[in-house]
């Protein structure tokens, strides 16, 4: 297994609730999987707003390392990366 | 016809552009943009392109202005409040610039107008305030190779994405299904009432640069917007070739199909009045009183709740659904009644059988019932 980094992790506005409102997180892994699991350690219920039982992102939402898409959970993330969590929005 | 001396003292600024100048301007008046929305996108949106001579705006909107839509929906004033929005609209816009032509749609958007409504115009600007009516306006776009300028907002945060047929992807490329529970819009999450400002002046400039053919537009390239940082990103993202609309082998070809569903599902969901789930709460035996699952966030739920009521935020619904006893009435709540009305779809998607919500949401349960009661 890689080595586990920090990276900061950017939360869309709908999905705050479950970080007490914060914008941005800090999480480990070396994978967007690990971090996304990271994460609902300390927010529970988050991945399940993202994954579904399938582990497949979510049809309304995107994951971006930078600014390069994420297709699968198993691509890699490495030190001070940021994964962008984004959301579809409704509102006009 | 060339432009007349009045037009070209009202346009000069843009004239003295090289990217403009008069043969741009006359592009411009010869220009249809339609705006789904005269809200907090549309208003913005709508004035620009009424200022910078776009010679036909069609607006499509149902809603009547209320109080509350004035922190932001900059169209309208205070006398326009109970008016019809388009209306009212039609009004400042003819004020604003009495050479062009404007169109009220005064109707909702729906798979049956869409395509008679939308095919009349060059240029569509989303500024709907639904998930629904976002996926059908980006179907409608792709299967009339219609360019869409979209735009959506959320408490601090906007982003905004422009499709134009044959030279990049749409929005389904980028989030391909709604979710199953709706997202929360204005009137329930809140927003920065200027947020709409920046991202509909967004809207209105790649609506203009695709009139006049200058420029770039946001073709594959998320704009995001972050009013709290203050900071604007962008995010790349490619046409897939299985998007279920603009793809290799599309399974949306109509729009009623990418609509069925819902249609579908609005059969299903039984709608309560304040007074008649009142009356439910008050039966004598326990098996005969609904279950009330409140689906608003936790901070909504703190500041005021129904007796009893058990708060799953509507975002939470799906993994928790089997928490919910499917022998029991089930009734969700939320504070205007649109989230408790996908709660329930998604609810009886999920095989629970008695299932309803309170039509009005807690703000109704206020007005006929209880009106101590606190309603974040």
């Amino acid at each position: 297994m890689a080595e586990s980094t920090h990276c900061i992790v950017n939360i869309a506005s709908p999905l705050r609730s479950y970080t007490g409102g914060a914008a941005k997180v800090n999480a480990r892994g070396a994978t967007v999987a690990e971090v996304l699991a990271d994460l609902e350690q300390r927010s529970k219920g988050m991945r399940f707003r993202i994954i579904d039982e399938q582990d497949r992102i979510r049809p309304h939402i995107c994951l971006f390392v930078g600014t390069r898409r994420v297709h699968s959970l198993a691509e890699p993330v490495v030190a001070n990366d940021e994964l962008h969590v984004i959301c579809a929005l409704s509102g006009g | 016809m060339a432009l007349s001396g009045t037009e070209l003292a009202r346009y000069s600024r843009h004239i003295l552009l090289s990217e403009i100048g008069i043969g741009g301007q006359e592009r411009l008046r010869a220009g249809r943009v339609v705006v789904v929305g005269a809200g907090g996108l549309g208003s913005p949106a709508l004035l620009y392109l009424a200022a910078a001579g776009v010679g036909t705006l069609g607006l499509i909107d149902c809603d009547s202005v209320d109080l509350s839509n004035l922190q932001r929906q900059i169209l309208y004033d205070s006398g326009d409040v109970s008016q019809s929005k388009t209306s009212a609209a039609q009004r400042r816009l003819s004020g604003l610039n009495p050479d062009i032509a404007v169109v009220a749609h005064a109707v909702e958007l729906g798979p049956g107008n869409a395509r008679d409504i939308l095919d009349d115009y060059d240029v569509v600007i989303d500024g709907s305030d639904r998930l629904g009516t976002r996926y059908l306006v980006n179907d409608a776009c792709v299967l009339l190779r219609k360019p869409l300028v979209s735009a959506a907002i959320h408490r601090f945060e906007g982003q905004a994405l422009t499709y134009v047929p044959g030279r990049g992807p749409c929005y389904r490329c980028l989030f391909p299904e709604p979710p199953l529970d709706e997202i929360p819009n204005c009137a329930q999450a809140g927003v920065l009432g200027v947020l709409p400002g920046v991202l509909g002046a967004v809207q209105a400039t790649e609506a203009i640069k695709l009139l006049l053919g200058a420029g770039e537009p946001l073709l594959g390239r998320l704009l995001t917007f972050d009013a709290l940082e203050m900071r604007f990103r962008e995010f790349s993202f490619q046409r897939r070739p299985d998007c279920p609309v603009c793809g290799d082998h599309p399974s949306i070809t109509r729009l009623e199909e990418s609509n069925a569903a819902t249609d579908a599902e609005a059969k299903v969901v039984q709608r309560l009045s304040a007074q008649q789930l009142k009356s439910m709460t008050l039966r004598s035996v326990d098996r005969d009183r609904p279950v009330i699952i409140d689906v608003r966030e936790p901070s909504e739920f703190e500041t005021g709740h129904l007796p009893g009521a058990i708060n799953i935020p509507v975002g939470e619904l799906a993994g928790r659904i089997r928490q919910l006893a499917p022998d029991l009435t089930t009734v969700f709540v939320c504070r205007s009644g649109k989230r408790s009305e996908h709660a329930c779809r998604l609810a009886a998607r999920n095989g629970l059988g008695k299932v309803a919500h309170l039509e009005g949401g807690l703000l109704a349960w206020v007005e006929s019932i209880d009106s101590s009661l606190p309603v974040a």
